[in-house]
């Protein structure tokens, strides 16, 4: 299992997976606005979308994990 | 009669000597996964040009017929060595005697390496794993008289030191109270991710005062030290730490009072990356890849980068431009907009210090959007910090170039340009008192409101005011040496470069004001 940590506070401009999804590395998952910038988050692994725990519109921390990623099995 | 007894005793005091803790000691550092000080400086300097300095230091056991029993070394490794051909101090403490925690010898050895360093000018390393005094005093023996009143202060010479050479140290095991502090005493610092952790207490102590339960890793391990700005850089293991020491060293003079050394360049001067004509978006919330823009405008895969892992808004390194050793400072984009932040300020100060004791020219790739704002940025201090930096900037002597690749916003900004400094716009420039989000926001606040498609309103003045922030008028205006195509960038510094070298040997000398940890 990854978790994905967000290396900043900001607020969560877009969400683009779903429970579900099959990520690829590089997919873009989300987006923050920090400092009026977009900030995409990408995956680093292949694998499924297990648990999303960030909305749109979402005023986030740093350290906060923001998605689960349960790695294919290769 | 001879000295032939005396001789003999003086070749087994030198064999026992290089046994350091003994052998099981020995084998339990590499049970550990750790090298021995011993081999630590072995990896570091040239094939054989150690010279060590004391090994005779230390305290030796006789028997009743004062027949010599044992003889144990001091627990500080000192002496000259070479680096890339360039002699160096090393030192470092040895962790197979006494966990490294000084013995009386061990200590005056140790203090000794910044004088050595100091006398002869020439580069101090030191290599750390250790722990600071113990409550029993050394070796259980019965402390000594207590340093007159008049003594000289003891970190003056370490002080000294970071003024007038280069210091590079490394934490390559657990490292705690004072050779903690000897670390960070230095112009570059690394720690070891495999073996190191850096320790102001360790976990008993902070047990004790704090009743805190926290493993050394949790206390101070590479995931605390490289994101706080303790050490500049962490490396895999032992050896990548002594790698980035050459690496770093290579960029440095031997002492204030030379050059650092310029090498040959094959990289030619015009070369011209085509990707820099597209590479800032046009897009104003797009981000893009500033370290990307460093090396494509340096010589080739001379970049070193120097505090990767913290203050992570700003991009901090030294890197050559024609074969010449220059400090490059770049705002990242990708993290809190390139904004100067609290740690970043911290970051980007000693950097210019750094630069400007050793007259390295500083290259400033500029997009600061300005300040970091915010609750957590006031709680910070990130005013007081990014001031420091911005008066720094002021008060450097070294030439500066300056390229406005995107934005250079608010008093933050002012830290990127040096007196008398270079200065390049790329068309992506934008530049004045704040950015135009942030100033429309504010200013038109009313007229904003009042308008019967608000959101249409704020953008049609952002556009408005995005066009006065052009480069174009500031071209006009000999607010800027000159403007230029992205691709040319390396080779208007480059052309820089050769007609700021000839006046470095006149800045030679005491720096205005000296670097600090």
């Amino acid at each position: 299992m990854t978790k994905v940590t967000l290396e900043t506070a900001g607020s969560v401009w877009k969400v683009l997976i779903n429970v579900g999804d099959s990520v690829d590395i590089g997919t873009t998952m989300f987006v923050l606005e920090v400092m009026k910038m977009e900030v995409p988050y990408e995956a680093t692994k292949k694998g499924e979308v297990v648990a999303i725990h960030i909305e749109e519109g979402d005023i986030v921390e740093e350290d906060q994990i923001a998605v689960e990623i349960k790695e294919d099995e290769s | 009669m001879s000295w032939e007894k005396e001789i003999q005793e003086i070749e087994k005091r030198k064999q026992l000597a290089l046994l350091q803790g003994g052998e099981s000691a020995i084998e339990q550092q590499h049970l550990k996964g750790r090298l021995t000080v011993r081999e630590r400086i072995t990896e570091l300097v040239d094939p054989g040009s150690f010279e060590e300095i004391g090994l005779a230091a230390g305290s030796a056991s006789r028997d009743a017929s004062g027949e010599l029993t044992n003889f144990e070394p001091a627990n500080f490794l000192v002496g000259f060595g070479r680096v890339n051909g360039r002699r160096i101090v090393v030192g470092g403490e040895d962790f197979t005697m006494k966990g490294g925690s000084p013995s009386t010898a061990g200590l005056r050895k140790s203090i000794y390496a910044e004088d050595l360093a100091l006398q002869f000018k020439v580069p101090l390393i030191r290599l750390h794993e250790g722990a600071g005094g113990s409550v029993g005093g050394s070796g259980g023996k019965p402390a000594s008289l207590p340093d007159p009143v008049y003594a000289p202060p003891r970190f003056q010479s370490v002080a000294k030191a970071m003024a007038t050479v280069p210091v590079a140290t490394a934490a390559l095991g657990s490292v705690a109270g004072l050779p903690a502090g000897r670390l960070v005493a230095a112009h570059f610092s690394v720690m070891s991710k495999a073996t190191a952790q850096i320790l102001t207490a360790g976990p008993a102590v902070v047990a004790r005062a704090m009743g805190e339960q926290k493993s050394k890793e949790e206390l101070g391990g590479w995931r605390v030290h490289t994101k706080n700005g303790t050490v500049d850089n962490g490396a895999d293991d032992e050896i990548a730490c002594l790698e980035e020491i050459r690496k770093f060293l290579s960029f440095m003079p031997n002492n204030i009072h030379e050059l650092a050394p310029r090498l040959n360049c094959e990289d030619p001067i015009d070369r011209k990356d085509q990707i820099l004509t597209s590479i800032v978006p046009r897009d104003r919330r797009k981000s893009f890849d500033m370290r990307l823009v460093i090396n494509s405008i340096v010589d080739r895969t001379s970049f070193f980068e120097i505090g990767t892992g913290y203050g992570r808004s700003q991009i901090t390194g030294l890197a050559r431009l024609n074969g010449q050793p220059v400090g490059i400072w770049a705002n990242n984009c990708k993290f809190l907009a390139g904004s100067m932040t609290a740690n970043g300020a911290n970051k980007a100060r000693r950097f210019m210090e750094l630069c400007d004791l050793f007259r390295l020219p500083i290259v400033a790739l500029v997009d600061e959007p300005g300040f970091m704002i915010g609750s957590q940025a006031e709680k910070e201090a990130t005013i007081r910090y990014g001031t420091a930096a911005v008066l720094t900037a002021a008060m450097t002597t070294v030439p500066w170039a300056s390229v406005m690749i995107r934005r250079s916003f608010g008093v933050a900004q002012a830290a990127h340009y040096g007196p008398g400094g270079f200065v390049l716009a790329w068309p992506s420039a934008e530049s004045g008192p704040l950015p135009v989000e942030g100033g429309v926001a504010v200013a038109f606040q009313k007229d904003i409101a009042a308008a019967p498609d608000p959101e249409a309103r704020r953008r049609e003045l952002e556009t408005k005011f995005a066009a006065k922030q052009s480069p174009f008028p500031r071209s006009e205006a000999f607010s800027v040496h000159d403007l230029i195509n992205p691709a040319e960038t390396r080779f208007e510094l480059c052309r820089w470069v050769d007609r700021i070298v000839p006046l470095l040997p006149g800045l030679l000398g005491s720096a205005q004001f000296h670097i600090r940890p």
